[in-house]
């Protein structure tokens, strides 16, 4: 692709500047893969010491963590089942939300509309999840007890309703794009064939772009399992799992943010937990973001043919 | 299309309907900051300590260590980043090592904040010896920034036309010449376009910190990268936390700050790409 591999191509280094260049930029290359490596390496290290102690075995089929107990146990279901509620519930409300609007922008809104809606998602993509989870708490949570009067202060709901308009300028910048890749003919094609537009949309351009728009939920739902703030501050950190959607919970972020590992001598059980729930985590949502990423080259490839 | 037939489309109607929920739900949230923020805007919010008491509190320590942090993230990711990219892209021979050392970066850029404060903390604040400090902080903010950096920017140096390069080359260029005279130049808008957008989440984040021990009671402002770690995000958890009324005011007033700080950074960032853009045209 590049002139790399031209030959010739840089081969004459005149100044100073040309022969450090390479150099120095092969260090910053080392230096980001490095750090990354090394970030990686201490997790799986504690983590590794973790499991030494504790049966993985143990880990992942017991249903009781109670890390700071007198007897500590440690089995992670809880803490995964509740960060699946959540990411479902957030994909409830997200994704439909977003892949309506991104349908709506790409098809119907005129170009005023277009570009004010545009403007407001990429808004959203830029307000910080803490300022996301103020807003859950301080406005939702008691929006919603006045609704339901039996709604607990700490609520699944609540960070359901948020974490999902969270992931909603997600969910429609990608799966706009996935619109846009479809060839405008087939628009053409279907209204002069007689097909209302609704018809046109709903039958061949959203299965046209299929591919891309799972991609872009997958991506989206990856962004929710890892989501921290939102969830720490409006489902608590209740031990007990619960299918009530207006009681709360602790998913693995939440548990990883307020156990306060900062406070846990390095080498302890409690500590070693942490890294233990940050490997299952990341288990987690790199397997949802692998699977969007897969999507997305598969759908390139595809429309290359 | 003519508006009738558009109006009468059930779909679109649907469509329509959920866009502008979307833009309402944002309407609201903007509302509830503004609303919510009311009792604390006055000036001297920006530059007060935090307090046990609500009345006189403000966030100058917090919105010293925010903008710290982003000195300190800016500083160390960009260099490595844009370093990075340009390596790959322009010097690294196609080798496997090289592709899987990209491919590794892009797939980094799904991974939760929170799990960077918690390698972080094991890393920086402990085995390098850094302690909950800002610069442990700015480290690992970095670290989360780094794989969008890289990512962005190699997308913006593989949008330069390979003509370019060529002629460069073919007038005698060397490839740093070609590089630093051609190549950066032509890329810079959308870099700092890629960057910006990293920058929003990674100024924004309170997760990693929160793990790497922020403190949220301080009574002066940082001064330095030593200084015990503080930031806007993680003094917005602090007090969002406290379930008096008087200090989901600060919240929300942390909230607006920490807005305009990001917007500020936004606006900053889009008038030098629009000076760039002009200047090249």
């Amino acid at each position: 692709m590049t002139v790399a591999r031209l030959p010739g191509a840089g081969a004459a280094s005149h100044g100073l500047a040309d022969r450090l260049a390479g150099p120095v930029l092969l260090a910053c290359t080392v230096a980001a893969a490095g750090t990354l490596v090394a970030l990686a390496g201490v997790l799986g290290v504690e983590a590794g010491r973790f499991f030494a102690q504790v049966s993985p075995v143990r880990f992942f089929t017991e249903a009781d963590w109670t890390p700071f107990a007198e007897e500590p146990r440690f089995g992670v279901l809880p803490l995964l089942a509740a960060t699946a509620q959540i990411t479902a519930g957030a994909g409830v409300f997200g994704v439909p939300a977003g892949l309506m609007t991104a349908v709506y922008l790409e098809h119907y809104a005129g170009a005023r509309t277009e570009r004010a809606l545009t403007a407001v998602t990429a808004l959203l993509a830029g307000v910080p999840t803490v300022v996301y989870g103020c807003f859950a708490l301080d406005f939702v949570t008691p929006a919603l007890r006045s609704l339901w009067p039996g709604t607990e202060a700490f609520n699944a709901l609540s960070a359901c309703l948020v974490v999902g308009l969270m992931i909603v300028p997600t969910v429609v910048l990608l799966s706009r794009a996935a619109l846009k890749s479809v060839p405008a003919q087939l628009m053409e094609a279907g209204l002069a064939l007689g097909a209302s537009r609704g018809r046109v949309v709903a039958r061949v351009l959203v299965p046209a772009a299929l591919g891309g728009i799972v991609a872009a939920v997958f991506l989206a739902l990856a962004r929710a399992v890892g989501e921290t703030m939102i969830v720490t501050l409006a489902a608590g950190n209740q031990a007990q799992p619960t299918w009530s959607p207006l009681e709360g919970l602790r998913t693995l972020t939440a548990f990883i943010a307020q156990s306060g590992p900062g406070g846990a001598p390095s080498g302890s059980l409690q500590y070693g937990a942490v890294f233990a729930a940050s490997a299952v985590l990341l288990a987690f949502s790199w397997g949802l973001h692998a699977a969007g990423m897969f999507l997305v080259s598969r759908r390139r490839r595809g429309g290359a043919r | 299309m003519t508006a009738p037939a558009r109006r009468r489309d059930p779909l679109g109607m649907a469509c329509g309907a959920a866009a502008f929920a979307v833009a309402a739900a944002f309407a609201v949230l903007v509302a509830f900051l503004a609303v919510e923020a009311r009792p604390v805007a006055n000036p001297g919010f920006l530059l007060e300590m935090p307090s046990r008491m609500a009345d006189g509190a403000g966030v100058g320590p917090a919105l010293a260590g925010t903008l710290w942090l982003a000195l300190l993230t800016a500083g160390l990711a960009v260099p490595v980043g844009v370093g990075t990219a340009v390596y790959l892209e322009e010097y690294a021979p196609r080798t496997r090592l090289a592709a899987l050392v990209g491919s590794a970066l892009a797939s980094l850029a799904g991974t939760p904040p929170v799990v960077y404060g918690v390698a972080g903390l094991a890393l920086f604040v402990r085995g390098l010896g850094m302690g909950p400090s800002l610069l442990a902080g700015g480290c690992t903010l970095a670290a989360l920034a780094l794989p969008t950096v890289v990512v962005a920017s190699r997308a913006a140096i593989r949008s330069v036309p390979q003509g370019v390069r060529l002629a460069a080359y073919g007038l005698g260029a060397t490839r740093w010449q070609v590089v630093r005279g051609e190549v950066l130049p032509a890329a810079a808008p959308g870099m700092l376009a890629g960057v910006c957008l990293a920058f929003t989440r990674t100024v924004g984040a309170a997760a990693p910190l929160l793990v790497l021990g922020a403190v949220s009671f301080m009574t002066f402002a940082p001064r330095g990268p030593a200084d015990p770690l503080t930031s806007l995000p993680t003094q917005i958890f602090a007090w969002t936390k406290r379930s008096e009324q008087d200090f989901a005011a600060l919240a929300a007033g942390a909230g607006v700050a920490l807005l305009l700080v990001l917007l500020a950074m936004n606006l900053a960032v889009l008038a030098v790409r629009r000076r760039m853009e002009d200047a090249s045209r």
